[in-house]
């Protein structure tokens, strides 16, 4: 009966709206970096660990006004606290657990083992329990119980919990981590070093009246700060015997002092261009209506540089150097393959909300077919064009599910045929399409604002704004009509296409919006 | 155009697009590699004499279709070298090689990743746009662009271009006005609202064919 209310409640919560948006919501406040409220939270937090600093800095020496010790011992504790619960919460789905073990024993027709379920349920919390970040949020909580002395320097362990917040603390710890081996070869070293000439330094000086050397910690201390290369001078050996320790320990400090920053300076480096990535990773998934373009070569630096003006744009090339040609023309680069699907998921890029359109302009139809197909395996909508070098490979890649094909040979072949057979038309073409003399053609989407006030093309008035309409494009008939009667009707969802001065151009289209917004007063 | 034979110099993609593009407006068009035992093969060794005698290239119009970029300048500037008169039209990759046939002398170049890129940023942010212009120009509509020669100015006497209501008089609409003295102006520009129309400008229209043709009686020939 209990088992059964368990597994109820499990399905309840699964299926509850509510109670998923809440654990959506804290997730994402408290583990997703790519959550737009999360860096306000980790300021939030940063702020509560400096002010707890702060107060116990102030202590040591002046008394604190009582409501800033009780702020900083119950009000953050309990802050803390709160978060402690919440990450506890969050890691891991105790109904998913119930749910996959209910349905696991029914397939195999046995009755539900709640207690093979607690025991997962168990294992998962604490394994966030004894994780150490969690080890030292529950330690920046323990200043709450002020009455233990001792406890109030846990407010220190409040510094460590920045590196939940602060993401380039993270990178430093992971770029360390990435030379777990030599340091701890390194470590070894040092040890080994420490403690056989603390040995000797003892065995050396500790029978001298003139050594200041007269303990085992004495010799520890000294050999620490001789091979750190610290050197405070407050112990030095007396005897010659030591002396030739202090040597062995200086230049074996050197050592130890050189591998350490070369250690850190090769992590750095080889970690640097991963490291950019990272931030440019971040950065990608906070943009929204991006071009992505697929292979860099002539045609995409050329299709990026126009595209950039006026949009954001993304560029994925596979190959090294031609990823690095690509940033040193200044765009933003990721030396991802955009044919494969994890690309995509590494950089997080969600194809529905944030790319307007993908190009595969890489220099080989095997390459664009490829990415297409990648793409289309995992979205079905995104709009993606791309160029075709070879004629034969046209049907293979708009099987791929390219929208939108363009062979550039042909484009050369028509571009030939205008300008032998209408040279004057063709330069008009050409200067219109590349707005010479400020004149440009454009189309203007009619949106219900517009269409509050002007019903048909007799409404429009474009010949005051010396706009020339080349005609409506008729979005549910597909259709484009040319120089369009007066009496033309006018619907949500057509575009006028107008010739006119750029700067007409924009009067004209404010004129439009203005006049609706008028009307509705 | 006055000239007759159109001589394409490559044996490539590129080429035989243009061919398929041409074939209607030439007597005969040529094709010339520069593989070794083609049928018509050319050198780049400037020894052009046979293939005037055959064709009259000064009266052609040659298209420079070579994909090696050096190549191709070294044909274009042998070609100008050996016939002044001769309109080449030269295909360039970018923007460097389209300076440098330019130099070389050609008449027209088509740099194709800069026109590509046009194009292809043109679908995106202008799709409509792209949609109708290409159409027209492809010809896949009915709609036609038209270069139309004012022989006889006598019914647009005194008028001004921007006073004249082409769409709902003629049915057509004027892109732009090319002046005798070869300055390009849009109707819709200042300049050409102060232009009177005369005997020698060239009207660039965009119509359906019966317009069109009514629109050029009023003006005269249409230039071809």
């Amino acid at each position: 009966m209990i088992k059964r209310s368990i597994v109820d409640f499990a399905y309840y919560l699964k299926t509850s709206n509510n109670y998923q948006a809440t654990r959506r919501f804290i997730y994402n406040l408290l583990e997703n970096s790519s959550y737009k409220y999360k860096k306000y939270f980790d300021l939030f937090m940063i702020t509560l660990i400096f002010i707890s600093v702060i107060i116990l800095i102030r202590e040591v020496k002046s008394d604190v006004h009582e409501y800033l010790r009780f702020f900083s011992n119950y009000v953050i504790s309990i802050i803390f606290f709160i978060e402690y619960i919440l990450r506890f919460w969050i890691a891991g789905s105790v109904s998913k657990i119930i749910i996959e073990q209910n349905e696991h024993d029914l397939m195999l027709g046995d009755k539900f083992q709640f207690s093979h379920a607690l025991r997962d349920i168990i294992r998962l919390k604490l394994k966030y329990i004894f994780s150490f970040k969690a080890i030292v949020d529950l330690l920046a909580i323990l200043p709450f119980f002020h009455q233990l002395r001792l406890l109030r320097i846990f407010v220190l362990f409040r510094v460590f919990k920045l590196f939940r917040y602060a993401k380039s603390i993270q990178t430093f710890t992971s770029v360390v981590a990435s030379k777990k081996f030599e340091f701890l070869t390194l470590m070894i070293f040092a040890s080994i070093v420490i403690f056989v000439s603390s040995v000797l330094i003892y065995v050396m000086e500790a029978n001298n009246p003139n050594s200041p050397i007269e303990t085992l910690f004495e010799a520890v201390y000294w050999s620490i700060v001789t091979i750190s290369t610290v050197g405070y001078g407050d112990i030095t050996p007396a005897t010659p015997e030591g002396r030739v320790v202090a040597m062995f320990v200086i230049v074996a400090g050197i050592g130890v002092f050189s591998f350490t920053t070369s250690l850190i300076v090769t992590s750095f480096t080889e970690k640097l261009d991963e490291i950019k990535d990272l931030k440019v990773i971040d950065d990608i998934a906070k943009i929204k209506n991006f071009y992505l373009i697929c292979g860099y070569g002539n045609i995409s630096r050329e299709v990026a540089k126009k595209l950039v003006v006026t949009n954001k744009v993304i560029i994925l090339e596979e190959d090294f150097s031609k990823a690095e040609i690509a940033k040193k023309d200044g765009f933003v680069v990721l030396n991802y393959d955009p044919g494969s699907i994890s690309s995509y998921q590494k950089l997080q890029i969600n194809l529905e909300d944030q790319v307007k359109a993908i190009l595969c302009l890489s220099n080989s139809d095997v390459e664009n077919v490829y990415t297409a197909l990648t793409v289309r395996s995992f979205n079905k909508d995104v709009f993606i064009l791309s160029i075709l070098l070879n004629k034969s490979n046209k049907n293979k890649l708009l099987y791929a599910g390219v929208n939108e094909l363009f062979y550039e040979k042909e484009l050369v072949g028509v571009i030939a045929k205008e300008f032998v057979g209408q040279p004057v038309a063709f330069e008009a073409i050409h200067s219109l399409r590349t707005n010479f003399n400020g004149i440009d053609v454009q189309e203007i989407l009619i949106t219900d604002r517009i269409l509050e006030s002007f019903y048909s093309v007799a409404d429009l008035e474009n010949k005051k704004y010396r706009i020339v309409l080349l005609g409506i494009y008729k979005k549910n008939k597909q259709r484009f009509f040319f120089n369009p009667i007066d009496n033309t009707r006018l619907e949500i969802g057509d575009y006028l296409l107008v010739i006119g001065n750029s700067k007409f151009l924009k009067e004209y289209k404010q004129y439009l919006n203005k006049k609706g917004s008028n009307d509705r007063n | 155009m006055t000239e007759t034979n159109a001589l394409i110099f490559g044996d490539n993609d590129f080429t035989t697009e243009i061919e398929k593009s041409i074939d209607e407006h030439y007597t005969s068009v040529n094709v010339f590699s520069l593989k070794e035992g083609a049928k018509n093969s050319f050198d780049l060794s400037d020894d052009w004499d046979e293939l005037d005698a055959k064709y009259d290239v000064n009266n052609c119009v040659a298209f420079c279709m070579l994909e090696d970029m050096a190549e191709n300048i070294f044909l274009t500037i042998s070609l100008r070298d050996a016939f002044k008169d001769l309109i080449i039209v030269a295909l360039a990759e970018d923007k460097e090689s389209e300076n440098k046939l330019t130099l070389a002398g050609a008449t027209r170049v088509l740099p194709t990743v800069e026109t590509t890129a046009n194009v292809i940023v043109e679908m995106l942010v202008k799709p409509i746009v792209t949609k109708v212009l290409h159409e027209i120009l492809y010809e896949k509509s009915a709609l036609k662009i038209a270069q139309i020669k004012v022989q006889d100015h006598t019914y647009f006497d005194g008028k001004y271009p921007a006073d004249i209501e082409w769409s709902r008089e003629h049915g057509i609409i004027v892109l732009s006005i090319v002046h005798e003295d070869m300055s390009k102006e849009f109707i819709y520009s200042t300049k050409a609202k102060h232009h009177l129309i005369k005997k020698g400008d060239v009207f660039v229209v965009v119509g359906y064919e019966q317009d069109i043709k009514d629109f050029e009686k009023l003006l005269g020939n249409k230039c071809d």
